[in-house]
C-alpha cells in the first residue's frame, strides 16, 4: 500500500515535469533566445540518449561503450532516406531503429558470453569497426557523409529553419517515449528481471530468469531507442558523417551523462543531462572564443568535483540531502 | 566565517562581472560597429591552425579599424568603413565538429547578433555553418576551406577566397607533365594519401580525376583517420605500390608523422606534392629539420614570396604580434585576413549594411587584394574566388622555393627527391 502511494507520487511528479516542459516554449525566456532553445533541445535529446543506454547499462548492469553505433545507424537511416532516396525522413527513422535493434542483437549475442570488463572492452572495439566501415562505405557517403539540401520545413519533413519550436516538441515527444517506456519497465516484470540480472546473473538464472534473453531484449530495446535519438540528431544538424555519430566521444556521452546523474535510476539521465549539457554549451559559448580550451578545462573540473563528491551521481547527492532533512525533522520531533 | 567570506567574495566577483558586462554592452551599443563572428577550431586536433586563422582576422580588423597610411592595403589609410563603422570580432570555437559549428553559427547570429561570419578552416564545419548563414541570408566569408563541394551549392551569401582542391590537382598534374617534358622525370604513376575526412576525400577524388585525365595511372589510394598515432601500414601500402608521384592531404601532426614514417621505411617517391596542408605550416621545418626538404606543395603564401607580394610584409608584422609563438602568415591564415579585407571593401563600396546588397556587390565587382597572389579577388556564382592562385613550392634548405609556374619560379626543382641516406 505504501509502495503504491510512493509510485503515485513519482508518477505525479513525472506528469508535472512533462507539463512544465510542454509550456516552456510559451515563456519569453525561451521565445527570445534561440540559444536557450538549442540548450533545452540538447538537454532533452541527451537525456533521452542516456536513458536509452540506462536500460542496458543501468538497470541491466551491462556497460556498453558501443551505443554510438546504434545512434549512428539511426542517424544514417533518416539521412539515407532524405539525401539518398529523396524521401521524407519517417520511413528512414523507423528502418534505422529496426536495423539498429537487429544489429545490436547480432553483435551482442556473442559479446554477452563475455562478462564484466571484457564485455565493455568488446563494445569499444565495435565502435571503431563501424566507424571505419562507414568511413569507406561510399554508398552511405563515406567520410564525406550526407548533407541535407533545403526542403519544405514542417512535420512532414521534420526540419525547421527559422524557429526551433518544432524541434523542441519533436524531441519532447522522443523524451516522453523513452522515459515513458523506462517508467513502464520499472513497474513491469521485465524491469525486475533486468535488475535481477544486474544483481547476480547466476542467482537470477537459478530463479528461472533466462538471462541471455533478458540481456538481448534490453540491448535491442536500448539500441532501438538510441537509434531514434540518432535520427533526431541528423534531422537537427542537417548532416551526418561517421565522426559526428559513430565515435567513442559520442559513446562516452551516453555513459557519462548517466553516471553523472545516477546509474540505474529513473531521473538520473535527466539530471545528468540537465547539469552537463548547459555546462558544456554555456562554457563553450562564453569561454570557447578565448581559445586554449578554457571551457573544456572548467567543464572537466566540474565533472571531477561532482563525481569525487558523490560517486553515485546527482541522484546520490539528492538522496543525501533528503536523508539529512528527514534526520533533522526526526530530531526535532 | 570562512563560508561567509567566500560568499561575499563570490558576490563581489559576480557583481563586478555584471557591471563590466553592462558597461561594455553600453559602450558597444553607442558606437558604430559591425560585429563579425569568427568560427575556427580553437581546440581539437587542428587548434593551432584555427588560432592562427583567428589572429589573421584580428590583424585585418586592426588594419581596417585604425589609420595605417603606411600599409599598401585598400581602406588601411582611413579609420573604419562607412564613415567610422568599426569591426568588432566575436570569437567562437567549433572544435572541428560539424554539429558544434552549426550551433555556434546559430548562436553567433541569434545571440551575439553578428553581421556575418568568417570561418571555419575545416570544410566539414564550414558546410553546416554556411548553411545556417544562407538560411538567415547573412554573408559567410570563407578563407581557406578547400573542399570543392562548398562552392557547388549555388549559395548567394557564401564567398571563398582560397583555390579549391580541384585547382591544385590540375596544377599538380600540369607540373608533372612539365617535369616529364623538361626534366625527363619519367613519372607515370600516382599514389594518393589523405585523411579520411570531407577535405581529404574531396582532395583525393580531384587528384584522381586530374591524374587520370592527364594519362597517369593511379596505383595507390590510401586513406587514414586524422590524428593517427601510427601510419606504418599506410606508408607500407604506398611503398608496395611504389608510385612515381604522391599527392598528399595530411594536416598538422599527421603530415610530420607521414614524413617520418617514410624515412623509417626508407622510401620516397620521385615527387611528393601536397595540398594546402601540414606542408605549408612553417613550423614543420623546425620539427622535421632536413627531412622536410624536397617535398612540394601548392602554396598561396610564404615569407619567401615577399618580392611577389610586397604589401604583405608590413601587415605581417602586425600578425606576428598576435601569434604566440610569433610566426609569419601561412597559406591558410592569410586567406582569412583577405576575407575580412575584401568584405570591408564591399561594405564601403555598397554604402550599405544590408547583407543582400553587400553580397550582390561582392559578386558584381573585382576587388583589390594585395595579400592574395595575383592581387585580385572576384567571385563566380556559388562564391568561388576565380582569381585564386597558388604556386608550387619545394622546401630546399628549409625555405619554400618557388618552382612552378616557370615564369614565377626562383629555383629549379630537385627531381627526384634526394634519398634519405644521401641527406
Amino acid at each position: 500500500m505504501n509502495t503504491t502511494r510512493k509510485m503515485s507520487r513519482k508518477d505525479l511528479f513525472w506528469l508535472g515535469l512533462l507539463a512544465f516542459f510542454a509550456v516552456i516554449p510559451l515563456t519569453p525566456w525561451f521565445s527570445h533566445s534561440s540559444f536557450a532553445q538549442h540548450v533545452m533541445i540538447q538537454v532533452l535529446l541527451y537525456s533521452s540518449m542516456a536513458q536509452a543506454w540506462n536500460i542496458l547499462g543501468g538497470y541491466c548492469g551491462q556497460t556498453s561503450f558501443g551505443h554510438s553505433v546504434f545512434f549512428g545507424i539511426g542517424a544514417y537511416g533518416t539521412g539515407m532516406a532524405v539525401v539518398k532516396f529523396g524521401l521524407i525522413p519517417w520511413p528512414g527513422i523507423l528502418a534505422g531503429a529496426v536495423i539498429a535493434a537487429m544489429v545490436a542483437v547480432a553483435i551482442s549475442y556473442p559479446c554477452f558470453k563475455l562478462k564484466g570488463h571484457y564485455f565493455a572492452i568488446a563494445t569499444f572495439a565495435i565502435v571503431e569497426i563501424f566507424n571505419r566501415l562507414f568511413m569507406v562505405w561510399y554508398w552511405v557517403g563515406g567520410a564525406i557523409g550526407l548533407d541535407y539540401g533545403f526542403t519544405e520545413p514542417g512535420w512532414k519533413n521534420f526540419v525547421w529553419y527559422q524557429s526551433k519550436v518544432g524541434y523542441f516538441y519533436g524531441v519532447l515527444l522522443l523524451f516522453v517515449l523513452v522515459f515513458g517506456i523506462v517508467r513502464w519497465i520499472e513497474k513491469h516484470r521485465f524491469g525486475f528481471y533486468l535488475r535481477a540480472v544486474r544483481e547476480g546473473q547466476e542467482t537470477a538464472e537459478s530463479l528461472g530468469v533466462n538471462s541471455t534473453r533478458v540481456k538481448l531484449s534490453a540491448m535491442a530495446l536500448s539500441a532501438f531507442l538510441a537509434a531514434l535519438c540518432g535520427a533526431f540528431f541528423a534531422q537537427y544538424n542537417y548532416r551526418v558523417d561517421p565522426p559526428m555519430v559513430m565515435s567513442l566521444d559520442m559513446s562516452m556521452k551516453f555513459v557519462l551523462i548517466t553516471i553523472l546523474g545516477g546509474l540505474g535510476t529513473f531521473y538520473g539521465p535527466l539530471l545528468g543531462a540537465a547539469l552537463l549539457i548547459p555546462l558544456q554549451e554555456y562554457t563553450r559559448a562564453y569561454l570557447g572564443g578565448i581559445g586554449g580550451g578554457v571551457d573544456l578545462i572548467i567543464f572537466g573540473l566540474l565533472i571531477v568535483v561532482v563525481v569525487v563528491y558523490q560517486p553515485r551521481g546527482i541522484m546520490g547527492i539528492l538522496d543525501r540531502i533528503v536523508n539529512r532533512i528527514r534526520r533533522s525533522e526526526g530530531g526535532g520531533k | 566565517m570562512k563560508k561567509s567570506l567566500f560568499s561575499k567574495g563570490l558576490l563581489l566577483v559576480l557583481t563586478a562581472f555584471l557591471v563590466v558586462g553592462a558597461i561594455s554592452g553600453a559602450a558597444v551599443a553607442e558606437e558604430k560597429v559591425i560585429k563579425i563572428g569568427t568560427l575556427f577550431p580553437l581546440t581539437g586536433p587542428v587548434a593551432l591552425a584555427g588560432q592562427r586563422c583567428r589572429a589573421a582576422v584580428e590583424t585585418a580588423a586592426e588594419v581596417i579599424n585604425n589609420a595605417h597610411p603606411e600599409l599598401q592595403v585598400p581602406l588601411a589609410a582611413q579609420e573604419g568603413v562607412l564613415d567610422g563603422y568599426k569591426f568588432v570580432l566575436v570569437h567562437a570555437d567549433h572544435q572541428g565538429k560539424p554539429d558544434v559549428a552549426k550551433s555556434e553559427a546559430e548562436r553567433l547570429f541569434d545571440q551575439e547578433k553578428v553581421w556575418g561570419i568568417i570561418g571555419c578552416y575545416n570544410s566539414a564545419a564550414t558546410k553546416p555553418a554556411s548553411f545556417v548563414a544562407e538560411l538567415k541570408q547573412r554573408v559567410f566569408m570563407c578563407g581557406c576551406s578547400s573542399s570543392g563541394a562548398l562552392t557547388e551549392r549555388d549559395f548567394k551569401y557564401f564567398f571563398r577566397m582560397a583555390p579549391t582542391d580541384k585547382t591544385e590537382s590540375l596544377e599538380f598534374v600540369e607540373f608533372i607533365e612539365w617535369a616529364n617534358e623538361h626534366k625527363g622525370s619519367d613519372i607515370k604513376t600516382v599514389g594518393l594519401i589523405y585523411e579520411n575526412t570531407e577535405f581529404g576525400k574531396h582532395a583525393a577524388e580531384e587528384g584522381r580525376m586530374a591524374a587520370e585525365a592527364g594519362g597517369f595511372k593511379v596505383v595507390a589510394d590510401v586513406a587514414f583517420n586524422p590524428g593517427a598515432t601510427n601510419l606504418n601500414s599506410e606508408v607500407q601500402t604506398l611503398k608496395a605500390a611504389n608510385p612515381d608521384a604522391v599527392f598528399g592531404a595530411c594536416l598538422g601532426g599527421d603530415y610530420t608523422l607521414w614524413v617520418r614514417t617514410m624515412k623509417q621505411m626508407d622510401w620516397l617517391p620521385k615527387v611528393a606534392l601536397n595540398y594546402c596542408t601540414g606542408y605549408q605550416d612553417p613550423i614543420i621545418v623546425g620539427q622535421l629539420g632536413d627531412d622536410a626538404n624536397y617535398f612540394m606543395g601548392g602554396t598561396g603564401y610564404a615569407p619567401e614570396f615577399a618580392e611577389l607580394m610586397p604589401a604583405v610584409a608590413a601587415v605581417e608584422e602586425i600578425y606576428k604580434t598576435k601569434t604566440d609563438p610569433s610566426v609569419p602568415f601561412d597559406s591558410d591564415s592569410i586567406q582569412e585576413a583577405v576575407a575580412l579585407l575584401v568584405l570591408a571593401q564591399a561594405i564601403e563600396k555598397s554604402g550599405s549594411l544590408d547583407p543582400t546588397v553587400v553580397a550582390e556587390t561582392l559578386h558584381a565587382n573585382e576587388w583589390e587584394s594585395p595579400l592574395s597572389m595575383g592581387g585580385k579577388v572576384a567571385f563566380a556564382p556559388g562564391g568561388q574566388n576565380i582569381k585564386a592562385m597558388s604556386m608550387l613550392t619545394q622546401l630546399q634548405g628549409g625555405e619554400y622555393k618557388r618552382i612552378y609556374p616557370v615564369d614565377l619560379a626562383d629555383t629549379e626543382p630537385v627531381i627526384p627527391m634526394v634519398p634519405w641516406k644521401d641527406r
